[in-house]
């Protein structure tokens, strides 16, 4: 820090370049994240574009309170809740398993092989990937050619509601979990040697090194990763089910995104939009600082 | 269509938001009006530049090298007019509505643009965002322009008029019924299938079904994965042109009229979604479910999925409007040259086909509010609708256009999107048509040069191998498709219902969308068996209570206060 310190006492003037590197990012930020913050505002209006942010009447808390005794918003909270945390828990135990896995592997060549092929799919859009899907899964596909093969009935996947939250959250967590390991396989890699060559000196089994060793020391980590995405437990992912979904599954699968969407945008009723998006945000940033809050009481460590 | 979803909604929040905080002040800057010479179609003595949105289509057939924003019919306006047609945005299907809903939204509206739908046009009109044409229409629309708006009785003009004012250049939707069904000819000889033995192309309902059960057990196409029949998951249309692929053909059978509002024996307004009829015509497609006949895989094929099993010979009969020959079903005899359609439709148990009236109204051009000259609009009315329908010599004066006629090409091309044609135009086109066809009438009496080119078109066709499959699309729609309207129409077949409200309520604002969400939602239930029939009468209670009701009392009152005969 005393060296710090000391730089700091010329000022800003050797530092202005790198300051100066600093504002595009920032002037993007302020952009277009900050400065659409005002449209929160719409939220609490009957928001009619012509008449524009200032001119629009303001109703108060009219559309939360008409957000709650829609007929199907519990159904759509309750599908968004179980597909959210379906990807959360499965995915970030996938991606841990899958880092702790993939740090055994000794051949230099097989471990990068097997890690593009799996961050492959992350790079595809759910556009392309549904189409994919529906293909795999639909009554010709080759997933049903092989249930009848061994004798089973044919299923319908994506139109059936036993299935299609399965297939949702199955679906996204092979498309992500490669990618989201990168962070864990750091992680592991930040882990001192020396404790997994005491520990095998002493006896231990990989096993227990994993269990004892390798998670703790990526206990931080998972927490942290765990903690923000509590932020999106609110959304399932719209580009995923809005390619999948059809009205055979809206009961299990249509969720806050893709009901706003076909509310909203469709039927170009911004403000309610607006509300949702906002409460969706609200409950995110309250899930997380809890989640801070916790993680401070029970571990004694702050995740930011 | 799907595919686009997620980027524009993405893209729809930044710019709603970012319209909101600069207050939509994102107003053109308007310039002087520019002088004209005097008439319908006076020319402007500089160039004008108009800019618009396009409605477009995937395949409009253009030659090589022409585009939406420079094809024959802009050119034709550039000459004609001297107005240079520039494209804001151009948009595909219900992207193009999203696309008009972000214009809105961020006050960038173009100088003209086709409007789909009532409610878009009424908040454009609420929030005054477009130029009054009253005094462009009275001073510019032709003598012909108006007679063919007069045919309507006022009913296509009122619906674009508000307080008296003439707000939009409405498209006109002549009455056009039944939905047909499209079936594969040739695959009807070759399984042997003796259909319709009366020859008067209505089928009973049991008929339908024999057709899609030959077809399922014979696959006459040789596909080795047919399909007896296949609908789109939402079912039923409200309109004629939106009937493709929906069982409308069989709700017409059972007399129900889903998504239109219609009074009862008893004179109350009705919803037609909630009816007896409408029960029935789902319990009828829940027993072709069970059985197989109808599509295993209903409620996730798309409407792509449906015309990829046509063109693939899985499928042998296509639901939809008389003119899905020309767009859709082209593709089919494209991929499969020996396949032959004929055109039916679907009558009652006493040979009645039941059908309703179409809105008078279909699609709108608006101008925006303090654009130059909104006359121009009026111009390309005149142009497009009584210049080129009225021409006599088409292939000399402008033979690009006459070629665009030969070949096909969408009229989406004409930066004037919506139709404008005389309350009789479809049956007196084709009485002309036929009538040259007989050698009745010479073809220096057929009215119109699109006649004139469908006769062309024909005759090709007849002739044999030379033909284009544009030449078989029109001679199926025609001769199929037309004919089929025709003859019902000479025998008195048709049973005609008048929807009572085509507006929107308070309540329809606010529940529609969520009862949209019930209806669909229950129906693919009961015909892929998820929910049992009966569930039908429970949907119906819950719909009433669930805003309903509410929408029924408003449409009664908004009925009362107009007079009580609605439309």
């Amino acid at each position: 820090m005393g060296k710090g310190s000391a730089r700091n006492g010329n000022g800003i003037g050797t530092q202005a370049m790198f300051h100066l590197m600093m504002l595009p990012g920032m002037v993007f930020v302020a952009v277009f994240c900050y400065v659409p913050m005002v449209g929160i505002i719409m939220a609490f209006q009957d928001f009619v574009p012509a008449k524009g942010l200032l001119g629009s009447e303001f109703v108060g808390l009219e559309h939360f309170q008409y957000m709650f005794q829609l007929p199907d918003i519990g159904q759509v909270f309750t599908n968004t809740l179980v597909i959210a945390v379906g990807k959360i828990v499965l995915g970030t135990l996938m991606a841990i398993a899958f880092a702790i896995l993939l740090n055994e592997i000794r051949v230099k060549f097989l471990k990068k092989a097997v890690q593009t092929i799996v961050y492959l799919p992350h790079f595809l859009s759910w556009v392309v990937l549904a189409a994919v899907v529906v293909n795999m899964v639909n009554l010709d596909g080759p997933v049903n050619q092989m249930l009848t093969a061994i004798g089973l009935e044919k299923i319908n996947f994506l139109g059936s509601n036993t299935w299609f939250r399965p297939m949702v959250i199955a679906t996204d967590v092979w498309k992500e979990f490669g990618y989201n390991s990168i962070v864990y396989l750091a992680a592991i890699t930040a882990i001192d040697p020396g404790l997994h060559e005491a520990a095998a000196i002493d006896g231990a089994t990989w096993r227990q090194r994993v269990w004892h060793i390798t998670l703790p020391g990526m206990l931080p980590i998972i927490l942290l990763m765990a903690a923000m995405s509590l932020t999106s437990i609110l959304s399932a992912g719209f580009d995923q089910i809005y390619n999948l979904y059809s009205p055979m599954v809206y009961k299990t699968g249509d969720v806050l995104d893709t009901y706003v969407y076909r509310m909203g945008l469709i039927g170009r009723q911004y403000s309610f939009s607006t509300a949702v998006g906002l409460l969706r945000s609200v409950v995110g940033l309250i899930l997380m600082v809890t989640a801070n809050e916790l993680s401070k009481r029970f571990t004694e460590r702050k995740i930011f | 269509m799907r595919a686009y979803g997620a980027g524009w909604r993405i893209m729809g929040l930044v710019c709603i938001l970012a319209a909101g905080v600069a207050g939509c002040g994102g107003n053109r800057k308007n310039q002087e009006p520019i002088a004209a010479e005097e008439g319908g179609m006076g020319s402007y003595q500089e160039v004008l530049e108009c800019s618009f949105g396009r409605r477009t289509l995937a395949n409009p057939k253009f030659p090589d090298g022409d585009t939406y924003e420079d094809n024959a019919y802009t050119r034709y306006v550039l000459e004609k007019l001297n107005v240079r047609v520039i494209d804001d945005f151009e948009a595909n299907g219900e992207d193009y509505d999203r696309q008009v809903s972000l214009a809105i939204a961020s006050g960038e509206l173009p100088d003209a643009l086709f409007i789909g739908s009532k409610d878009i046009l009424d908040e454009l009109v609420e929030n005054d965002l477009v130029e009054d044409l009253t005094q462009a229409y009275e001073d510019y629309a032709s003598e012909y322009m108006k007679e063919v708006y007069d045919s309507y009785d006022g009913r296509c003009l009122d619906t674009a008029t508000y307080n008296g004012r003439l707000m939009a250049i409405p498209g006109t939707n002549l009455d056009s019924a039944p939905c047909v069904a499209y079936v594969r000819q040739d695959w009807l000889e070759k399984a042997g299938l003796i259909v319709d033995e009366d020859g008067d192309h209505c089928l009973t309902i049991e008929e339908l079904e024999r057709i899609g059960r030959t077809f399922l057990e014979k696959d006459p196409g040789g596909s080795g994965n047919p399909v007896g029949m296949a609908f789109v998951p939402y079912l039923t249309a409200d309109d004629y042109g939106g009937s493709g692929y929906t069982m409308n053909a069989v709700t017409s059978a059972f007399g129900a009229y889903p998504k239109l509002w219609i009074r009862d024996e008893d004179g109350n307004v009705v919803y037609g979604s909630t009816t007896p009829q409408m029960k029935a015509s789902l319990g009828k497609l829940a027993e072709w479910f069970e059985e197989g006949v109808l599509d295993p895989q209903f409620g996730t094929r798309t409407w792509d999925d449906i015309t990829a099993l046509l063109t693939n010979n899985q499928l042998g009969i296509a639901f939809g409007p008389w003119h899905i020959p020309d767009w859709l079903l082209n593709n089919v005899k494209g991929m499969n040259p020996e396949a032959e359609f004929a055109a039916f439709t679907v009558c009652d148990g006493e040979g009645r086909v039941n059908v309703a009236h179409s809105n008078a109204g279909n699609g709108y051009m608006v101008v925006r509010k303090g654009y130059s000259n909104p006359e121009v609009i009026v111009k390309m009315l005149n142009l497009f609708f009584d210049d080129l329908v009225n021409h006599s010599g088409l292939e000399q004066e402008a033979p690009e256009i006459a070629a665009y006629m030969s070949l096909g090409v969408d009229n989406s091309a004409r930066p004037f999107q919506v139709e404008v044609n005389a309350y009789t135009s479809l049956l007196d086109d084709y009485a002309d048509i036929k009538g040259c066809m007989n050698g009745e009438i010479t073809m220096e009496e057929v009215r119109t040069a699109e006649s004139k080119s469908i006769v062309e078109s024909i005759r090709r066709y007849l002739k044999g191998p030379k033909a284009e499959v544009s030449d078989w699309s029109r001679y199926t729609s025609r001769m199929g498709g037309i004919e089929l309207i025709e003859s019902l129409t000479k025998k008195g077949q048709f049973r005609w219902e008048t929807p009572v409200f085509r507006g929107t309520t308070k309540t329809m604002k606010k529940s529609g969308a969520s009862l949209g969400k019930m209806e669909e939602e229950t129906f693919v239930g009961i015909v892929t068996g998820s929910v049992p029939l009966d569930r039908f009468d429970g949907f119906v209670a819950d719909w009433k209570a669930q805003g309903g009701e509410k929408i029924t009392a408003e449409i009664e009152e908004a009925l009362a206060a107009e007079g009580g005969n609605g439309r």
